[in-house]
């Protein structure tokens, strides 16, 4: 039962995020639409973290590294070599990760709070580098840019200065990341990924490579977090180097952590409901980062595994409650496959 | 002759100031049922670590069925056909028995394809199958093994070491904390592989090891004591004084 009431769930979710851009300007909420488009490339940013914390079981606390080489791959395309929007997106892709191969390969060769805090210095020395190369990266002023159209063939021009437009070019490439990483997670690739996480001792006995398979998790979150920062440039037609600070990726694993860890959809609705809760409470109280601290720490201590876990105890005590037996797909929502 | 199931030639491993494998070389030989047995701190896991690479040798080699695998990565000794068993049971807590067994059969078949569903390997899944029906978990194969009883988990635990075909089984101490009747199980159990593999047991619990093993090899302090078979190590002098006598003397 639950796996049906979580494939129509996914049915209205995908519904609903259709209908963002005709729905919100009825109720007057037209600006809220861009909220929606910077949640959607945050949640990627935070589904990175969760690859390795929830798949692979790393924390980093560096991905806002692999978002600002994505932003700057984007925008440097963009100025200097006249690429388009495709392009400067898979300009961004490529320079995140590629970065994330190099610090991957360093990197994964350690684990908990020794991989937290590699991670957390080369997000540093990177954020160092390009707050002091002022005439490429702008520095801390960043580097504003005019997006390229994103189609413009046939008579048809579409560009991002619709915001209609901007909004469904966002979702598509959000859904399709999603869709992409849904294929991998639940794959013998995936599967491996889980192994690892659960137990890597046991992983090595029974024949991974658990160093490769966590390199391999490591550039796969690099790529999506490349994807997002690209997908942020363009939003803001800005690149700036103070994203790579690392306050952006504690932000990630924040969101990730309070969404659920260790699910596909999780992450994203971590993003969604501290996103909303800023823009909401922020208008009325600027010290409005407490409340955000206080209920991740509610989130953690009654919550562990998030909003995603709080969902599917829920379905299987719904599912429980209608049929005296427990149903054994309880959890899918938890470990999509 | 075929060549030994396991091979050591002067396998050392020293910890600081500690030699916990002394200089060991020792001959196991193929189609019988070894154990090796020693009072705490022998150097019997460590001796496991080192043959299946979870430790580097400060020197000496290891052979299995004429494979060399001296400082191999654990992996790679896997793929050679090497299982283990480990004193704290180890499975993947948070994965259903049938997909920790999945999990250890495309480890072994290489599969790592990211785009195709675990679940679309038609050959896979009926191996899975058989191997869950071989240590008789069919009635969990859904259930997470997180949840499992302490002897369902040994049980998984020796399917999973079972998934990669395995030439030579190492298992250790396979009915530490067990209940009789648990024990009764999986000695069984032991007894049945053991006809089809080479296996070399570390265990403690003498009444199973006098039971079960042909070939009985004790270690102290890092270096062998004694070989021999059952009757010959319960006559041997110097273990009776070093080992067996000593532990009914506690008793």
């Amino acid at each position: 039962m639950s796996a049906a009431v979580n494939r129509a769930a996914l049915l209205v979710l995908a519904a609903a995020l259709l209908a963002v851009p005709q729905f919100l300007p009825l109720l007057n909420a037209g600006f809220w639409t861009n909220v929606v488009t910077e949640i959607l490339i945050w949640s990627l940013l935070a589904t990175s973290v969760n690859l390795l914390f929830g798949y692979v079981g790393l924390l980093s606390f560096g991905q806002a590294l692999y978002f600002g080489f994505g932003m700057y791959g984007a925008a440097l395309a963009v100025t200097h070599w006249n690429a388009g929007f495709w392009g400067g997106t898979l300009a961004g892709i490529v320079a995140a990760t590629l970065m994330a191969v190099v610090a991957g390969v360093l990197a994964v060769r350690l684990t908990w709070h020794y991989f937290a805090i590699i991670t957390v210095v080369f997000s540093l020395i990177f954020y160092f580098a390009a707050m002091s190369a002022k005439p490429i990266t702008g520095g801390d002023d960043g580097l504003s840019f005019s997006a390229p159209p994103v189609f413009d063939a046939f008579g048809l021009k579409l560009t991002l200065a619709d915001t209609v437009t901007q909004y469904y070019v966002v979702l598509g490439l959000t859904a399709l990341c999603y869709g992409l990483l849904w294929l991998i997670l639940r794959s013998p690739l995936g599967l491996r990924f889980e192994a690892v996480r659960e137990n890597d001792r046991r992983a090595r006995l029974i024949g991974i490579n658990v160093y490769l398979c966590r390199l391999t998790a490591f550039i796969l979150a690099g790529a999506v977090a490349g994807l997002a920062g690209a997908l942020f440039a363009f939003f803001g037609r800005y690149a700036s180097a103070s994203y790579m600070f690392y306050h952006v990726s504690g932000e990630a694993t924040v969101w990730a952590i309070v969404g659920g860890v260790g699910t596909l959809l999780g992450p994203l609705f971590g993003t969604a409901l501290l996103i909303v809760f800023r823009e909401l409470v922020s208008t009325v109280w600027e010290n409005y980062l407490f409340a955000v601290g206080a209920l991740t720490v509610l989130v953690v201590m009654f919550a562990p595994r998030g909003l995603a876990g709080l969902w599917s105890d829920g379905l299987a005590k719904l599912s429980g409650r209608s049929a005296s037996q427990p149903d054994p797909q309880a959890g899918a929502a938890e470990a999509p496959r | 002759m075929t060549a030994a199931a396991l091979e050591t030639r002067n396998l050392t491993r020293r910890f600081g100031g500690l030699t916990a494998v002394d200089d060991v070389s020792m001959t196991l030989a193929s189609g019988r049922l070894n154990a090796i047995i020693g009072p705490n701190g022998a150097g019997k896991t460590t001796f496991f670590n080192l043959v299946t690479g979870e430790l580097r040798a400060d020197a000496g080699s290891v052979t299995a069925h004429g494979v060399a695998l001296t400082n191999l990565p654990p992996h790679r000794i896997v793929r050679a056909g090497v299982s283990r068993t480990l004193q704290i049971k180890s499975v993947f807590g948070g994965l259903t028995v049938a997909d920790n067994v999945r999990a250890a059969v495309m480890a072994h078949e290489g599969v790592m394809s990211p785009f195709r569903s675990i679940l679309s390997y038609g050959a896979i899944s009926r191996r899975v199958a058989d191997l869950i029906a071989e240590v008789g978990l069919e009635r969990y194969a859904d259930t997470k093994a997180q949840t499992l009883s302490y002897g369902d988990v040994a049980l998984l635990e020796l399917a999973l070491a079972l998934a990669n075909e395995p030439k030579l089984l190492l298992l250790d101490e396979p009915v530490c904390g067990m209940g009789p009747q648990e024990t009764e199980r999986a000695v069984a159990k032991i007894k049945d592989v053991a006809r089809r593999t080479d296996v070399v047991i570390i265990e403690h619990d003498m009444e199973v090891v006098f039971s079960i093993a042909d070939h009985i090899l004790v270690m102290a302090q890092g270096a062998i004591l004694a070989e021999g078979t059952p009757a010959e190590i319960s006559a041997n002098a110097k273990v009776q004084e070093t080992y067996l006598g000593a532990a009914e003397d506690e008793d």
